[in-house]
């Protein structure tokens, strides 16, 4: 590389600095330099967006940028430097560094015809801002493994974590002597972390003389930068299998110092660089060199569904997914798609990631948009392993046993600060979950006085303390994925439902879904299971699916894309809604063995569950088919619960949906009803497809209704 | 120079170097860049010297004897197990002294000095932490240096010993080795010239490797004896090699006693995060082998004895009619817990599906009291380290539990890995002794190890502690449970009531035996093994009919039938479930209930 070719790009740089305008046809970094002038602002970042975005762009001028990074960042602080406007706004001058500097131009007449390079101030103490290059916005960062020896001196993004911080320390930029002889101060540029001091003076007249000048270093005319390093570790979906995450240095200069703390996931841009070794090291260093990246710019990665960010082709692939009809069997089969079966349970499940807007009311009452599962069934049908799948899924998930967490645990704790004494608050899981998922395992286990903790949490999603001293109020806007154990430990038939269910009503109402999953003893699903463990072990892979799950990351994203959306009821359903919730009260006042709660809590879960189901659709109004969906899903809980109890009443399924269309077709005073109503009405009772067409078929055979050949319409045959 | 004489053994650097020559003098236009991080022959050299020529056997393992008499710059085998990985190093590998290309690729420290050089080419390799096999068994340790080879070092060393007697090594094998009047005679005088020539910097070393004890106890807490090892691997794929194998290396090592100077003296100034992981390693401690070959080796490889039998039938069922006969015998004659253990020892994870590891078996042995204890463990642990390459036994009390870190953690100061008690190479058996156990609080780190053990169990997985995540890693371990009642910290895939009839005289078998025992179960283990269709159908029926009997069978316990099926069949050297073992495994598993009535 020549000169020539810097002077020149540092033209290049001024044109791009003084000609860029943004997207308002600003002149962003003009405007940028004002306020470094006006000293309101204390560095510039320069985007290598906005290179790209430039009209004149020079690809080879972009190209040295990122190639040679840190010789450009000096390229462009000079063209800064030369840009610089005059301050239009006053500003006091109080900081010892703004005295001495403007001592210094007074004098600087004095020493003009002296060219000795230690005496020319060097630009950098003049320098009252920092100036940073950020790596593209766009494109995936690096992991730490895939940098490699040739990415030296360049600029790289690079992902991970923080692991460890060291304080924030006083870096020398510029070392400024004074010379007890000649009175000339003497600048002495650092670029190192260690340098070797000046003992004489190198000054012209010092040198005529031969006086040999001791000379002192100032301190306090001296330039400091403040400094700090930081490791960063892979993180860990980066590791590759059988591996160990690698660390690597970050320094932070400047203004980038205290941005990040051990813990915080992060994105980097910097330049990696080698450490250039002094003194023994460098003898050692003959061979190996250490590596440290400068940073440039750092991004924190947030983890919540709302800032949840699309990455690369998500967004179209998301479209993509949207428009596919099958969109909601296709997401709730991927949630944990190696548990078999339980459709409806996934379906449910689904609706939870996905829930509903929190509706906070003028007079400050709070709806919320939560909607809680309990799943109940028998030791060993896969219940944990749904929730955890659920966990990984949400961005945001906490996993608890009932059994190992108290009310405290759950809720949150007051503890004494060992040091301070102070009473200090520690939120527990269910405040840890806030605007996520928290799944309770083992719910029926946990202490009576503990499950009283979450009866607030599951309405008022608050967590209230009133503890020594400390009243105060947490939010825990949580959805509740609980699972349960019948009470004597496998469901027992003999027993009713509400026998079995080891859990009082005032907490069961409050979940939306309550799902028994049995083990039923039929051969077919114990068929089922032997074929599949025989499967594993001659083909040691699980047979194929039938179907390719989405990528978890895929459904992550979806649903946070769904999250966005805040559907409302549109007037015309309102009264549709309004006869089912009443049916159903009718319903359960006819039955006899009254075992479900319908209260104002069902009205609300068939909304949240309506709504939950329309963001799926990425659709702003509520659809009638949300609704009858809803419908279906409830009844299908409940028929988990209650399924041997329609047994006992002696109507096959057949009959049933016979009756239900009758009594449907009697109350709208029709005789033709078309299939799509009879498929709904049916649905929300929660029989299948197959079996109302079992039904048409037979009865047609007795003449009761004659079926439409195509559509499949019913007209009753008046008797 | 000359051409081929270079002594690959005694010099391997100087042969890389030729090599290297030979390529940069063959073409004029030479751009070393298009050597960056890949092999320009040096390796054939030696896979020529190695393999085709017979040179491997002359090759001395690294270890801490043989450590006394190995020539820095020679080249060494070492086995050993991946502990740590410590990332990459940059370093010159190849720079231009005067007009000719050199270069540094496996070396600590360049031949000729190197000053600051206008052209050069930065290269880089991977470090890896290797320590001896945890719980290798003395049989299996492989150190033969024969004697000739010794004397040619010695020869070597002494007619160079001016300048190179002056290595600490060499010192300290001479000051052991005092009844040699030789060397003896003549190692007072090395050390007053080293005294002489290097006050400054032998007091240094001193005083560095005293300080650095404390740091060597800390990161391995291994037999002191052993000996553990810097490797730097070259040109190597990223996925190669990964945490827990176990690798033969084949390099140049090197144990620079001059390195620890510059070590000592790096700048204070520097260390605001003191957490270089070298600085933890000094080269005064842990030599470092600049890898040239290397290969992942299994169990087989640890056969010592060279006669490998041909596997007929006849001979593997003769095989595995005594072994099973030595274990009745130190069972106290419970012949169905004999067979459980031949079973449980023939046992290796297969696959993983999902979150189940497909092949393991583990398995309890319970009933087992304080006063039965003492009788049976010693003598079944005595035959588990005689037949097995890799064992551990490690006895369950509260205290143990609440105090000790069984998975391996990461230690953000020194930037390493430290190992702990379940960081074990593939094919270990582990014996948890749980008879001791008394009831007692667990405290949190109790919890945790309790945790892991039965994530261990369950999934044959261990969670390695990285502070800020966690990150599963697969294992393969024989677990082996010791209990007076079920074990719940431990919920094992076989659960048998131990039912000893009586104390029988353990014979001590022979050495044939226990040979033919180990190529037993080291080459089993890996047999293929298939399901025909029909035999499909039988299982099928069979777990149909037995779960309609018993609703509490599950997925789990069709899964250990299965598994205990393809052990069966393996056990007899078959690759086929045919029904008569299948017959027998259903014999076993009503053996076995039939314990518990």
């Amino acid at each position: 590389m020549k000169d020539h070719d810097y002077i020149a790009d540092k033209e290049l740089a001024k044109d791009f600095l003084s000609n860029f305008a943004d997207d308002h046809g600003e002149p962003k970094y003009l405007n940028l330099l004002q306020d470094v002038a006006n000293r309101k602002i204390k560095y510039v970042q320069i985007e290598l967006d906005d290179l790209v975005n430039y009209k004149d762009l020079d690809e080879g001028f972009l190209q040295r940028v990122t190639e040679n990074t840190r010789r450009y960042v000096g390229i462009f602080a000079g063209a800064m430097d030369e840009l610089m406007p005059e301050p239009t706004e006053a500003f006091p001058v109080e900081e010892d560094h703004d005295i001495l500097m403007t001592q210094r131009t007074e004098e600087g007449t004095d020493n003009a015809d002296n060219n000795d390079p230690f005496q020319r101030m060097p630009s950098e103490i003049k320098r009252f801002y920092e100036v940073y290059i950020k790596s593209f916005s766009k494109g995936a960062p690096f992991t730490i493994r895939e940098v490699k020896a040739s990415y030296i001196g360049q600029l790289v993004k690079i992902s991970g974590i923080v692991t460890r911080c060291s304080d924030v320390k006083p870096l020398m930029q510029v070392a400024v002597y004074t010379c007890e002889e000649c009175g000339f101060e003497i600048y002495q540029e650092v670029t190192a972390r260690v340098f070797m001091p000046l003992f004489e003076c190198p000054s012209q007249r010092c040198k005529n003389n031969k006086s040999k000048g001791n000379l002192i270093l100032q301190l306090r005319a001296s330039k400091f930068l403040k400094f700090q390093e930081v490791k960063i570790q892979e993180l860990a979906e980066h590791v590759p299998k059988g591996h160990i995450p690698r660390t690597m240095t970050i320094h932070f200069r400047g203004e980038l110092t205290r941005k990040v703390s051990p813990g915080d996931v992060v994105e980097l841009s910097g330049i990696f660089l080698p450490i250039p070794f002094t003194g023994f090291k460098a003898m050692r260093a003959g061979l190996v060199a250490d590596t440290y990246l400068e940073a440039m710019s750092v991004t924190h990665f947030k983890k919540k569904y709302e800032e949840y960010e699309l990455r690369g082709d998500e967004q179209e692939q998301i479209e993509r997914l949207a428009e596919d009809g099958d969109i909601y069997n296709k997401l709730a089969s991927s949630l944990a798609p190696e548990i078999f079966g339980h459709e409806d349970v996934k379906k449910a499940l689904l609706l939870l990631l996905v829930g509903a807007p929190h509706r906070k009311l003028k007079d400050g009452m709070q709806i919320r948009g939560d909607i809680h599962i309990c799943l109940m069934g028998d030791p060993g049908v896969a219940k944990s392993q749904l929730l955890k799948h659920i966990i990984s899924v949400a961005p945001r998930g906490v996993y608890t046993t009932g059994k190992g967490s108290s009310g405290v645990g759950l809720t949150a704790a007051v503890q004494k600060d060992p040091i301070t004494y102070e009473m200090v608050l520690e939120g527990g899981a269910l405040v840890l979950a806030d605007m996520g998922i928290c799944a309770i395992d083992e719910f029926d286990k946990m202490e009576e006085t503990d499950r009283t903790a979450i009866h607030e949490v599951m309405e008022q999603q608050t967590v209230s303390i009133a503890k020594a001293g400390i009243t105060t109020s947490l939010n825990a806007r949580t959805a509740v994925l609980a699972a349960a154990n019948p009470a004597w430990g496998r469901y027992d038939l003999r027993r009713t439902p509400a026998e079995n269910i080891n859990l009082p009503p005032a907490l069961l109402s409050r979940f939306d879904f309550l799902w028994l999953i049995l083990d039923k003893a039929d051969m077919d699903s114990d068929l089922e299971l032997a074929r599949h463990v025989v499967y594993v072990h001659q083909n040691f892979e699980s047979p194929a699916l039938g179907f390719t799950p989405l990528e978890p990351s895929i459904l992550r994203a979806y649903i946070s894309a769904a999250r966005r959306v805040c559907p409302s009821v549109p007037p015309e359903l309102v009264e549709y809604i309004a006869t089912a919730y009443s049916s159903i009260r009718q319903d359960e006042a006819k039955s006899n063995a009254p075992h479900s709660y319908t209260t104002v809590r069902t009205l609300l879960s068939i909304l949240r569950i309506s709504i939950a189901l329309a963001r799926l659709r990425f659709s702003e109004t509520v659809a009638q088919s949300d609704v009858d969906e809803a419908l279906r899903l409830m009844q299908m809980s409940k028929f988990s619960l209650y399924s041997d109890d329609r047994q006992k009443s002696g109507l096959d399924a057949i009959s049933d949906i016979y009756s239900i269309l009758r009594d449907e077709a009697a109350r709208t005073g029709r005789t033709d009803v078309s299939y799509a109503q009879a498929l709904n009405w049916i649905s929300r009772k929660g029989y299948s497809e197959a079996q109302l067409k079992e039904c048409l078929e037979e009865y047609a055979a007795l003449n009761v209704w004659q079926i439409h050949p195509n559509t499949f319409d019913i007209r009753f045959i008046d008797a | 120079m000359v051409g081929p004489a270079v002594d690959c053994l005694l010099n391997p650097l100087g042969a890389v170097r030729l090599s290297f020559e030979k390529v940069a003098s063959a073409s004029d236009g030479f751009d070393p860049a298009s050597l960056s991080n890949k092999d320009w022959g040096a390796k054939d050299v030696f896979q020529k010297f190695l393999f085709d020529e017979g040179g491997l056997s002359q090759v001395p393992f690294l270890d801490i004897e043989n450590q006394r008499w190995i020539r820095p710059n020679s080249l060494v085998r070492f086995r050993g197990m991946v502990q740590d990985m410590l990332g990459n190093e940059f370093y010159i590998g190849a720079f231009k002294d005067g007009s000719t290309w050199k270069t540094n690729k496996f070396a600590d420290v360049s031949s000729i000095d190197m000053g600051p050089r206008p052209e050069m080419q930065i290269w880089e390799r991977s470090l890896f932490y290797c320590v001896p096999v945890p719980g290798q068994n003395s049989w299996s340790v492989q150190s033969y240096p024969s004697s000739s080879l010794i004397h040619r070092y010695h020869a070597m060393s002494s007619s160079q010993h001016g300048e190179k007697r002056s290595r600490g090594s060499i010192v300290d094998d001479v000051e052991s080795n005092g009844s040699n009047s030789e060397l003896g005679g003549t190692s007072s005088c090395f050390k007053k010239q080293r005294e002489e020539d290097l006050p400054s910097q032998a007091l240094q070393a001193s005083h560095c490797s005293q300080g650095h004890d404390a740091d060597i106890s800390m990161v391995s807490n291994f037999n002191k004896k052993s000996l553990s090892c810097l490797v730097k691997i070259y040109d190597s794929m990223e996925s190669e090699l990964k945490l827990n194998d176990v690798v033969e290396f084949i390099g140049v090592f090197t144990f620079d006693p001059e390195l620890v100077v510059h070590k000592t003296n790096s700048d204070t100034l520097m260390d605001d995060l003191c957490e270089d992981p070298l600085a933890h390693l000094p080269p005064s401690k842990v030599p470092r082998l600049h890898c040239l070959i290397h290969r992942k080796l299994d169990i087989q490889d640890f056969l010592v004895g060279l006669h490998i039998p041909e596997p007929k039938p006849s001979l593997i069922r003769g095989i595995r009619e005594t072994l099973l006969r030595h274990l009745t015998s130190v069972l106290g004659n419970d012949g169905v817990a004999a067979q459980c253990i031949l079973l449980h020892l023939l046992s290796t994870v297969h696959a993983r599906v999902d979150s189940v590891a497909v092949g393991k078996l583990s398995l309890n042995l319970c009933g087992l009291s304080a006063e039965t204890v003492p009788i049976f463990i010693g003598h079944l642990n005595l035959v588990v380290q005689s037949i097995l390459p890799f064992s551990q036994c490690i006895p369950l009390t509260v205290e143990y539990l609440n105090t000790t870190t069984l998975a391996p953690r990461k230690d953000y100061q020194s930037n390493r890995l430290i190992t702990g008690p379940l960081q074990l190479v593939r094919g270990t058996h582990l014996t948890f002794d749980e008879t001791r156990l008394i009831s007692g609080t667990l405290n949190s780190v109790g919890v945790a190890n309790v945790r892991l053990l039965k994530n261990l169990m369950e999934c044959q997985q261990v969670e390695y502690e990285f502070d800020y995540y966690k990150m599963e890693m697969p294992a393969d371990v024989q677990l082996l449970i010791l209990s007076e009642g079920k074990s719940n910290i431990l919920p094992a895939d076989l659960l048998l009531p131990f039912r000893p009839v009586g104390i029988t005289s353990v014979t001590t078998p022979t050495e044939e035996d226990l040979h033919a025992w180990r190529w037993y179960l080291a080459s089993l283990r890996s047999y293929s093994h298939a399901i025909e269709p029909e035999m499909q159908k039988v299982i099928e029926d069979d777990m149909v009919a037995a779960r309609q009997g018993d609703r509490t069978l599950g997925a789990a316990d069709f899964s250990r039938w299965l598994t205990m099926g393809r052990l069966m069949s393996a056990s007899f050297g078959e690759a086929n479930l045919s029904l008569e073992h299948w017959q027998m495994v259903k014999e076993l598993e009503r053996l076995k209930n039939e314990r518990f009535k």
